[in-house]
C-alpha cells in the first residue's frame, strides 16, 4: 500500500506538479476538489493507474470518491487488485 | 539529437519537392479565388504516397518513421503552392487515419485504412462545436447507447474536408456529468442516415481546403464503429492533436525556406535608387529575421519526430513548436510581403495568398493562446 502511494506521489509530482516539494503533496491532499487535477488530467492519471497496475477503471469509478487523494486512489487500486 | 537528414530522408525530401513542383501548382490562383478543392491533386498525392506516409504497408501505407514523414512534409511544403490541399492532407492524416491506426480495432484498420491511404476515402474530424472551440471538452454532442448502437445528436463546426469527406472521426459525450471521462470517439461514414453536411464555411485563407458544419440528428452508429474505449475520446483527440501540431508544421518549414529563397532573389534583382534593394539595411534586416526564424523553427519540429520515435510524450514540445512556428510563419509572410512591396500585394505573385494561408496556423489545432496554456500547465503553473 505504501509503495503504491509513493509511486502515485512520484507520478503526480512529475506529471502535474513539476517543481513542487514532495512534502507538500500529502496522502490526503485534495487533488480534484483543490484544482490540482482537472478532468483531462484525471483521465491521464487514470490511464497511468490502469497501465501501471494492470486494472481497468470505468468512467463512473473515476470520480472524486476514488480519485481525490493519494489515499483514495491507493485504496481503490488495492480493492481492484484484490 | 542529430538534425541532419539521413541520405534516405534527403531523397524523400527531394522527391517530395520534385513531385509537388510538378503536380500540385496548376491554376492555384483561380482555385483559391473560387474555393476549389483539387480531387486530381488529392489522387496524385495519394499515388505519391502522401496519405499513407506513417501507415504500415499491411494497411496500404508506406510505413515511414515520423522523422521521415516530417522530411516528406517539409519537401511538399517547399514545392507546393497549394497549401490548402496540404492542409486537407494533414487533417485527413492526423485527425482521421492516424487515430484509426493507433486506437482502431483490427477490423476498423482493415476496413478503412487502405482506402484512406490510396485516396479513395477522404477523412475528416468533427470535434469543435459552435459553443465548444478552445474549450473543446465542453462539447454538447451526445451519444446514447441503445443496444448495439450509439445514437449521436449534435452539431460540429469548422470541419475541414467535410464537403468532400467520406469518413468522419466524431467526438461526443456519453454523459456530460463525467467531463472529459465522458468523451468518446466514433467513426461515422458519410452516408449514415442522420448525418448531414450543412453549410459550407468560406475562409480567409487555405481556401482550396473545403470546410463545413455537420449535423448529427438521431444518427445511429454501430458499437463496432466506436474508436477506442468508451469515455477515452480525450486520449484519441489529444493523440491526434499531438501528431497534427508536430507534423502540419513541417509543411511550413518548407514554405518558409522557399519564401526566404525567393525573397533573397528579389532583393538582389530589384533595384531602386541605383542599387539592389537588399543593400538597404532595413530590407536586409527582414531577410535576416526570416533566416533566424527558419533556423529556430526547424529544430523544434524535428525534435518532435526525435521524441516520438523514442516513444517519449511530446505534448509540451508539440505545443512549443506549434506556438513558435505558426507565429514565426506569419511574421515571415509579413516580411516577404513587405519586401516585395506593391508586387507582393498583387494576387498574381502568390505572396499575399501565403500570408492569408499562414494566418490560420495560429488558430487551428489550438490557438496560440491555448498552446501557451498547455505549456504553462506542463510547467506546473
Amino acid at each position: 500500500m505504501d509503495n503504491i502511494k509513493e509511486e502515485l506521489r512520484q507520478h503526480i509530482l512529475e506529471e502535474f506538479l513539476p517543481g513542487e516539494k514532495p512534502s507538500n503533496l500529502k496522502d490526503d491532499t485534495p487533488l480534484r476538489t483543490s484544482g490540482i487535477l482537472d478532468s483531462v488530467a484525471t483521465l491521464k492519471l487514470v490511464t497511468f493507474v490502469e497501465e501501471h497496475y494492470g486494472i481497468e477503471v470505468e468512467a463512473h469509478e473515476a470520480g472524486v470518491e476514488n480519485f481525490d487523494s493519494i489515499d483514495g486512489i491507493a485504496s481503490f487500486v488495492k480493492s481492484k487488485k484484490a | 539529437m542529430d538534425l541532419e537528414l539521413t541520405e534516405n530522408q534527403r531523397e524523400l525530401y527531394e522527391a517530395a519537392v520534385k513531385f509537388a513542383e510538378a503536380e500540385l501548382n496548376d491554376d492555384v490562383i483561380r482555385r483559391d479565388r473560387d474555393e476549389v478543392f483539387s480531387f486530381d491533386g488529392w489522387k496524385k498525392c495519394a499515388h505519391f504516397g502522401a496519405m499513407g506516409l506513417p501507415v504500415p504497408s499491411e494497411y496500404g501505407g508506406m510505413g515511414l518513421g515520423i522523422t521521415d514523414v516530417i522530411a516528406v512534409m517539409e519537401g511538399l511544403g517547399y514545392g507546393a503552392r497549394d497549401h490548402g490541399l496540404l492542409f486537407s492532407i494533414n487533417a485527413h492524416l492526423w485527425t482521421n487515419s492516424l487515430p484509426i491506426l493507433v486506437f482502431g480495432t483490427e477490423e476498423q484498420k482493415r476496413k478503412y485504412l487502405p482506402g484512406l491511404c490510396n485516396g479513395d476515402l477522404i477523412g475528416a474530424n468533427g470535434a469543435s462545436e459552435p459553443d465548444a472551440g478552445s474549450d473543446i471538452f465542453a462539447m454538447r454532442t451526445h451519444a446514447e447507447r441503445r443496444g448495439d448502437c450509439y445514437v449521436l445528436n449534435g452539431t460540429k463546426t469548422f470541419v475541414s474536408n467535410a464537403p468532400v469527406a467520406n469518413l468522419f472521426a466524431v467526438y461526443a459525450t456519453v454523459d456530460a456529468r463525467l467531463g472529459a471521462m465522458g468523451i468518446t470517439a466514433f467513426l461515422v461514414e458519410r452516408d449514415t442516415p442522420g448525418l448531414t453536411v450543412t453549410r459550407g464555411l468560406e475562409k480567409m485563407g487555405l481556401r482550396t481546403s473545403p470546410m463545413a458544419e455537420i449535423v448529427l440528428e438521431n444518427c445511429a452508429i454501430p458499437v463496432a464503429n466506436r474508436l477506442g474505449r468508451e469515455g477515452r475520446g480525450v486520449q484519441v483527440f489529444e493523440s491526434s492533436m499531438e501528431w497534427e501540431r508536430g507534423c502540419i508544421l513541417a509543411n511550413y518549414l518548407g514554405l518558409m525556406r522557399r519564401q526566404l529563397e525567393t525573397s533573397i532573389e528579389h532583393v538582389r534583382n530589384r533595384r531602386q535608387f541605383g542599387q539592389p534593394i537588399g543593400k538597404f539595411q532595413s530590407v536586409a534586416n527582414r531577410i535576416v529575421d526570416m533566416k533566424v526564424r527558419l533556423d529556430a523553427c526547424r529544430p523544434l519540429v524535428y525534435k518532435i519526430g526525435w521524441m516520438k520515435e523514442r516513444n517519449k510524450p511530446a505534448m509540451m514540445e508539440s505545443s512549443v513548436a506549434k506556438l513558435f512556428v505558426s507565429e514565426s510563419l506569419v511574421s515571415s509572410c509579413m516580411d516577404a510581403l513587405q519586401i516585395h512591396g506593391g508586387y507582393g500585394y498583387m494576387v498574381e505573385q502568390g505572396v499575399e495568398r501565403e500570408l492569408r494561408d499562414a494566418l490560420g496556423s495560429t488558430l487551428y489545432s489550438g490557438t496560440t493562446e491555448i498552446q501557451r496554456n498547455i505549456v504553462a500547465k506542463c510547467l506546473g503553473i
